[in-house]
This record gives structure tokens, C-alpha cells and sequence, in this order.
């Protein structure tokens, strides 16, 4: 009887010992930000909220991940939706699930070597006449827009939408589908009524990976980003390597900064969808 | 039909092309529409590649790392994904939640902070420290895949076996792993890729003194050629797809595997 | 002899929310008992707790000899059959027969083949249970749990997943198969008439425990209380202490002094070769479904009970009222 009850929580073990991991260095991270000696500080994250390079570095972030998941999660949502039905054989499956065989930073340099100056798209344009030389082409890599990156993350992310949406597509009844259709429901109709409720939970939780991952993630702006603007994850990568100690904390602030922000927005989103299901509970009764 | 071929046009430029163009890179040298006009092909790339022997070590560290990685996230995976599927316990949304939760925060974040306690415990420009720094951004995916994998397995197949006398080891072996084969591959490949992809965290923990191929390939793209660079992209699927036939072979010494030569009515 | 199995005073309650209250039965070998009960009732409980899956709160249960009340599912020498197959999908037909056999030791290849000989699958040997029908995928999940040789079959609404015609067939085909090899056996259900079919003893389930433990006869000629009158539908209820069999009711007056109610007729149909009618009767607020020996194209019916076939529960001992 007792062991019954401990049960779930010897198998849980191994995951909270885990969780120690992350919990820790989230916390010694953000002691390292207030500490001044002994004494407790704020005057990193002063210096961190008066830092133009900083704040331009947060918008450029914030602006460019949005883009990146928003158009990955919108190309992702469109193709799982439409083709959903034959995702289930297996070379579709197979074709999704290549991209997912590289790692990011490999695709990182995939963009470079189709959207550089000198890239394949530009070489290709030339020959077929479009472009007088590749020198007309425009600067998608390396730009001040984080076009590059924003092409990188959509060309990673977009497969991990349709692998992380397919199974909940896949289990809508039918018969949903054929309800809306009876009733004369037009497919935006059908999109709001019969898929919305039920992919809206997963959709916000890849919203949340993905923005996290692509607006703290290091290796794609490290290659295809300049010096200014740049992302938030290089520039405190750089504090904390840079020969002088005294930028470290700044880099921690400005981590614990983006932790909280996302956080919040976790939090706000989480708020949202669990309000709208306890009012769809409420009005089964 | 029509949806088809539209299908596959969307996956050809989206997820085929990119590999494919570096495939092809890999295998011509660098094309310059003003010098020369068609491809040649070559196999000095991977040759060039293959004799530098900081890419040997590299690739050894990182496969060395990714299994420890795998191992670990299987333990983790397995266990907590079990709870939280099969059991119903007071916190289990909670649990759900902060297990998931890592994916939200910053493992930059969590690598800076890590870093000064490695360094006290003397795990700092360790490989075991980096693997531990690995889990972070691998394990809450795991959980998640075990999870829905005994969900849909659901409890009644495994009080089935119970039923018919099967001790929590043999069920485990004979019940419970079999069917979650899938999970295990998707667990195998995704964790090994995100392993394969951190440079900044493996920078900061293992000090540079630990060796993985994103270690290697950073300086590389300042030196070597298109050929080369797409040679050395190419060469990251080889530590996967390694695993995935490693795990698969595994796989298949599990009891009542259905292998070809099974015969089937 | 001893008996195949002894429960004691078993209870079980989830908090405040009791779902078995101090229940006893015992089965001797060969028996078969059904438990028969709204849904939701607890007759899964019972079976779980029966078969080790779930602990009681109170209580023993003996196999044989042996007190079994503290050991776990995995040894107790019970077989249980639950509504869905649960084949392991995995594993070959064969496979998943002998799968519990040789976990506990008993397995050998002429038993095997004789189950599948028994469950007419011989030919689906190797084949996976996907390939398999509903109706044949029950069958090898009766066959595996018999092949572990247990010394009483419990079975879970065995037939619920399948459809009507395949019910049937499957009812019959089960319930001989058990006569044939003397297993002592428990069926679950909330059907009527299949737990007739499957049990010799059928225990009215509800409310914690039986209301009544006894053959289909006796529960036919004398119902033990209110619950059992209305969920068998044997009978009409005139009030808590009294009941009349619904063969006695009629549609024209007799001689013996009878009670007159008022009914309305709300639909006639056709059962078993005989026209029905589907009457409510206001005086008792309650439906009858009563055999119509005349065409009637509907509004008021009178209904005579006659007074002496209405029986009240503590002095219905009397036999011989079904002749």
C-alpha cells in the first residue's frame, strides 16, 4: 500500500535529481549578478539597463527570434494541417525529419553557402540572367536585419513544429471535420472551431521552446550575426569571455534579465490558455 | 495527387535542398560563375577533412559525450516518463511543468552559473562535465517522448503482464521496452543531434580542453574552403546516424524482436 | 474439500467513497458465478481486488488453501480477461499464449497447441494479433490467461468491445469451453441476460455488495428486494414490500378479485414472436413492457393485477408460482 505511493516518486528521482542541474545554475547565475564582494548590488543591472549596446541587442534579439518562430510556427501549422494525412508514410516522414539529422549551426553555414554574396543563389541568378554579377545580390547573411538567421532558425524549426504537431493533428476525430462541413463551416471556420481548441496548448508550448531556444541560442548568430546589432546570447557570451573580469557579471545580468522575461511570458501564455479551458469547463456544466 | 506534388515540392526546398546542396558542395570544389563554368567533382574535401587529426579526436569526444548523454537521458527519460504517465500522485501537473521547464530558460545561462561550481568540484574541462551540461537542453525532450510513448502503452497492457506473472524485470524487458522502440530512436537521434550542437556550453564547461566536433568547426570557418566546410556539415550526421545503428542493433536483441527473419504467416 | 475461493468480509472504500462494504462469498471448484450490476457499481473493483491488482481495505481472500489477501498480481494463480484483448501486439499469436506459461513454469508445446486447437486459431499461430479480429483477439486473450493454468478465471466484461452477432456466438463458445475443463470462473457484467448465460450463481451487485446471491430461478421466483425487482424488470413493483410477476398482469379482467390501474399506451412493438406494448402506468409513475394478446391503436388500457400473485418480499419463500 505504502509502496505503492512512493512508487511514482522513486521513478521521478532520477529527474529531480536532474533538474538540480539547471535550478543551480540558474541561481549561481543570478547571485553572480548581484554580488558586489559581499554585499548585495543592483548596479549591474543599472549598468545593463544604461547600456546602449545592450538595449539595441535586446530588441534586435526580441525582434529577430519573434520572426524566426512566428514564421516558422505559421509554415509549420499550414503544412502539418494540409498534409497531415500522408505524414503518416514514410518517406514524408523520412523528408521531415532530415533536417533534424543536422544540427543548427550546420545549417547555419548552409545559409551561407546558398545566401551569400558570393552563394549559390547569387551564382545561380547571374547565370540565368537575372542578376548582371553576384555582387548585385543582396546582403542576406552577416546583415543588420538578422535575415540570415531568421532564415536559419525557419529552416531547422519548421520540421520540429510538424514533428511536435503532427500526432496531436492526427488524433482529431473525423467526424469533427465532417460536423463543420455539415453545418456549412468554411475551413477558416473549421481551422478556429475544430483544430484551434485542440492544438492550441501544443502550439503555445513549441511557441515557448522556440522562442526561448532562438532568442538565447549562441551558435547560428555567432555565424551568420555581425558586431551591431548583435544577439543578446553573443554579446553576453563576449562579456564573459572578455579578457577583463569586470564584465562578468554584466553577462550574468543580462542572462537572468532574459530569463525573467521569458518567464513572465511563459507565465502570461500559460495564464491565458488554462483561463480559457477553465471556461470551457465551466460552461460543460 | 495534386496535394502530393505540392507536398513534396514544399519538403524538396524546404527540408531536402538544404542537404542536399551541401552534399553536392561537398563533393565539387567552390563554384565560381566568373572563372569557371561547370562543377567539378571531387573527393579531396573529405580527404583533407578526414587527415586532420583534431577531427578524429573530435568526433570521438563527441560521440564518447553523446552516449554518455543518451545513456543518462534513457535512465531519466524512461523513469520519469513511466511516473508520469502510469501514475496518478499529487503534484504530477507540477512536475510536468518544472520538468519541462528547462527548455525555457537560457542553457547559457545555465552553463555560466554551473561553471564556477564545476570548477569547485573539479568538474570544469572535464568531458563528464560537459555531459552533465548536455542534459540540460536534452533531458526535458526525453521525458516528454517516454511519457507520451507509456501513455499510449497505458497501464492495463502492464497490469496485463502482471496478471500473467511476469516479474517488474522481465515485464520491463519483455512488455515495456519492446514497445517503446520508437521513442527510444527518436529519443537516440534527437538527443544525440542537440549534443552535437552545442559549441557555447561545451566552450564554457569543458574550458577548450574538451573536444567536440562544434569545437573544431567554429575556427574551421575562417579557414577552410566551401568544399571543406560543406564536407565537415556533412560529417556531423555521421556521430547519429553511428548511434542509430548502434541502438538499433540493441534494440534488436530484445526479446520477441521482430526481425526479417521472423516468420510471419 | 476445500474451496476454490473464500472471501471475507472484504471491503474497500477510495476516502469517504465506499465501494465494497463488507462482502462474503465463497466458490467451489467448477463453479461459475456471474456478478451482475449497474455500471459503475464496483464489480471491476471486486475483480481487481480479487485478482491483486488493487489491495482491500479490510478483509481476506483465500485461494485453495492459501490466504492470498497480501500477495501482489504477479503470484497469485489468477487468470483475468479485461474488456479490451490486450494482446501484447509484439508478440505472435503463440507467443502471447505461452507468454504467461512460461513465466510461471507450466509451459509446455501440447498445451499450447491444444488451447489454440481449443479457440479454433490453429492456423493463426504465427501471425501478430493486428492481424486478428476483435472476436479472435478475445479469444487468445482467454486462451493465454487459461494457458497459465489458474486456479479461478476471472473475466471483466469479456464480450463488451465486440458487436452483438460476434457477443453472442462468443457467449456460447466461452461458456462451454469453461463447462468442458471444470474452471471455476467469475464473469463480470451489466448484462442481464449474459450473466445468466455465464453463471450458474449470479450476485446482484450494488450498492457495496449483493443484494442477492442465488440461481437465475430463485431470482426469478423470489426476488430478495426492491433493487433486484426493478433492475431484473421480472416483475412490477407496487411498493417498497410488494411485487407482482409481469406474466400475471393482463390486459383483460379476470375473476378473482384484481387491482384496476389506469395505463397509456405509448408504442407497440414486436418480440420473440409476440406483440408488446410499451405502457406507463400514472398510479406508480413507473414503464412496463407487457405482452398485448389484441391489436390496439393506443390511448387508455386498464391493467389487472390479480391479488393473489402479488407477493411481498418477506414471505415469497412459496415455489411453484412460474408453472
Amino acid at each position: 500500500m505504502n509502496l505503492y505511493k512512493i512508487k511514482p516518486w522513486l521513478l521521478i528521482l532520477p529527474a529531480l535529481l536532474f533538474l538540480i542541474l539547471p535550478a543551480y545554475g540558474l541561481w549561481a547565475a543570478f547571485s553572480e549578478s548581484i554580488k558586489d564582494g559581499s554585499d548585495v548590488t543592483l548596479t549591474y543591472y543599472h549598468q545593463l539597463f544604461t547600456s546602449e549596446r545592450f538595449l539595441s541587442s535586446l530588441w534586435f534579439s526580441l525582434y529577430t527570434s519573434l520572426t524566426a518562430t512566428l514564421a516558422s510556427m505559421i509554415i509549420g501549422i499550414f503544412i502539418t494541417r494540409s498534409f497531415a494525412h500522408f505524414l503518416t508514410d514514410s518517406l514524408p516522414r523520412l523528408s521531415v525529419w532530415l533536417p533534424m539529422l543536422f544540427p543548427h549551426l550546420v545549417f547555419a553555414y548552409v545559409i551561407i553557402l546558398i545566401f551569400s554574396e558570393t552563394g549559390w543563389l547569387a551564382q545561380m541568378l547571374t547565370m540565368i540572367g537575372v542578376l548582371e554579377s553576384p555582387g548585385e545580390f543582396p546582403i542576406l547573411t552577416r546583415d543588420n536585419y538578422g535575415i540570415g538567421i531568421i532564415l536559419a532558425y525557419i529552416a531547422k524549426e519548421v520540421p520540429f513544429v510538424i514533428l511536435m504537431l503532427f500526432p496531436v493533428y492526427n488524433a482529431i476525430p473525423p467526424a469533427y471535420y465532417d460536423v463543420v462541413k455539415t453545418l456549412g463551416g468554411s475551413r477558416m471556420e473549421q481551422f478556429k472551431t475544430v483544430e484551434w481548441p485542440q492544438i492550441s496548448t501544443v502550439v503555445m508550448e513549441i511557441f515557448f521552446i522556440l522562442f526561448a531556444f532562438t532568442l538565447t541560442a549562441y551558435e547560428v548568430p555567432a555565424i551568420l550575426g555581425t558586431n551591431f546589432p548583435e544577439m543578446v546570447s553573443v554579446l553576453s557570451y563576449d562579456w564573459f569571455y572578455s579578457g577583463s573580469w569586470e564584465d562578468r557579471p554584466l553577462a550574468f545580468a543580462a542572462m537572468v534579465t532574459i530569463s525573467l522575461l521569458i518567464t513572465l511570458m511563459a507565465f502570461i501564455g500559460y495564464m491565458y490558455v488554462n483561463r480559457k479551458r477553465m471556461r470551457a469547463l465551466r460552461g460543460r456544466l | 495527387m495534386k496535394y502530393k506534388i505540392l507536398f513534396y515540392i514544399i519538403a524538396g526546398l524546404l527540408f531536402v535542398s538544404p542537404v542536399f546542396v551541401l552534399l553536392l558542395q561537398s563533393i565539387t570544389t567552390p563554384w565560381r560563375f566568373q572563372t569557371a563554368q561547370e562543377m567539378n567533382v571531387q573527393l579531396k574535401s573529405f580527404a583533407v577533412l578526414w587527415s586532420d587529426p583534431n577531427l578524429w579526436t573530435a568526433t570521438i569526444g563527441s560521440i564518447v559525450i553523446g552516449a554518455f548523454v543518451l545513456l543518462f537521458n534513457f535512465l531519466i527519460g524512461i523513469t520519469a516518463g513511466k511516473a508520469l504517465a502510469l501514475y496518478s500522485f499529487k503534484g504530477r501537473t507540477l512536475m510536468e511543468a518544472l520538468l519541462l521547464a528547462p527548455l525555457l530558460i537560457p542553457v547559457l545561462a545555465v552553463a555560466m552559473g554551473l561553471h564556477l561550481l564545476m570548477i569547485r568540484i573539479g568538474l570544469a574541462d572535464t568531458w563528464i562535465g560537459v555531459t552533465l551540461v548536455h542534459l540540460v537542453p536534452t533531458v526535458p525532450y526525453s521525458i516528454k517522448i517516454f511519457h507520451h510513448a507509456y501513455s499510449q502503452l497505458g497501464k492495463p497492457m502492464i497490469e496485463q503482464a502482471q496478471i500473467l506473472g511476469a516479474s517488474e524485470r522481465k515485464q520491463f524487458l519483455t512488455v515495456e521496452l519492446p514497445l517503446l522502440k520508437n521513442a527510444i530512436r527518436s529519443v537516440t537521434f534527437l538527443t544525440i543531434v542537440i549534443s552535437l550542437s552545442q559549441y557555447a556550453i561545451t566552450a564554457i564547461i569543458g574550458g577548450g580542453s574538451v573536444v567536440t566536433l562544434p569545437m573544431v568547426f567554429f575556427p574551421f570557418l575562417d579557414t577552410a574552403n566551401p568544399s571543406i566546410m560543406a564536407a565537415f556539415s556533412v560529417w556531423f550526421a555521421a556521430p547519429p546516424l553511428l548511434m542509430y545503428i548502434l541502438i538499433e542493433g540493441l534494440l534488436s536483441l530484445l526479446p520477441y524482436s521482430q526481425t526479417p527473419w521472423r516468420n510471419r504467416a | 474439500m476445500s474451496k476454490a475461493i473464500e472471501v471475507n468480509n472484504i471491503s474497500k472504500a477510495f476516502g469517504s467513497n465506499v465501494i465494497l462494504d463488507q462482502l462474503n462469498f465463497q466458490l467451489n471448484p467448477g463453479d461459475k458465478l456471474s456478478i451482475v450490476g449497474p455500471s459503475g457499481s464496483g464489480k471491476t473493483t471486486l475483480l481487481r481486488i480479487l485478482a491483486g491488482l488493487d489491495h482491500p481495505s479490510s478483509g481476506t481472500i483465500k485461494l485453495g488453501e492459501k490466504d492470498v489477501t497480501h500477495l501482489d498480481a504477479r503470484t497469485r494463480k489468477v487468470g483475468l480477461v479485461f474488456q479490451q484483448p490486450l494482446l501484447f501486439p509484439h508478440m505472435t499469436v503463440e507467443e502471447n499464449i505461452d507468454y504467461g506459461a512460461r513465466l510461471t513454469g507450466t509451459f509446455s508445446r501440447e498445451k499450447t497447441s491444444d488451447l489454440l486447437t481449443a479457440i479454433n486459431l490453429t492456423e493463426t499461430r504465427t501471425q501478430f494479433p493486428s492481424e486478428l479480429s476483435g472476436g479472435q483477439q478475445q479469444r487468445v486473450a482467454l486462451a493465454r490467461a487459461l494457458a497459465t493454468e489458474p486456479e479461478i478465471l476471472l473475466l471483466d466484461e469479456p464480450f463488451s468491445s465486440l458487436d452483438p452477432g460476434m457477443r453472442q456466438e462468443l457467449r456460447y463458445w466461452v461458456r462451454d469451453l469453461l463447462d468442458e475443463r471444470g474452471i471455476t470462473s467469475i464473469f463480470v457484467t451489466h448484462d442481464r441476460e449474459e450473466a445468466m448465460l455465464m453463471g450458474d450463481t449470479i450476485g446482484v451487485f450494488y450498492n457495496g455488495g449483493f443484494q442477492q446471491l442465488a440461481s437465475a430461478e430463485t431470482i426469478l421466483q423470489s426476488p430478495a428486494n426492491p433493487f433486484v425487482v426493478q433492475f431484473f424488470d421480472n416483475h412490477l413493483l407496487i411498493d417498497q414490500d410488494h411485487y407482482v410477476p409481469l406474466n400475471k398482469i393482463s390486459f383483460s379482467s379476470q375473476a378473482t378479485g384484481a387491482r384496476v390501474m389506469k395505463a397509456v399506451l405509448l408504442q407497440t412493438s414486436v418480440a420473440n414472436g409476440e406483440r408488446v406494448a410499451h405502457v406507463y402506468v400514472e398510479e406508480l409513475d413507473k414503464r412496463l413492457s407487457l405482452r398485448l394478446p389484441f391489436p390496439h391503436d393506443g390511448g387508455s388500457l386498464d391493467i389487472f393485477i390479480p391479488a393473489n400473485h402479488i407477493y411481498s418480499f418477506d414471505s415469497s419463500r412459496g415455489a411453484g408460482r412460474y408453472e
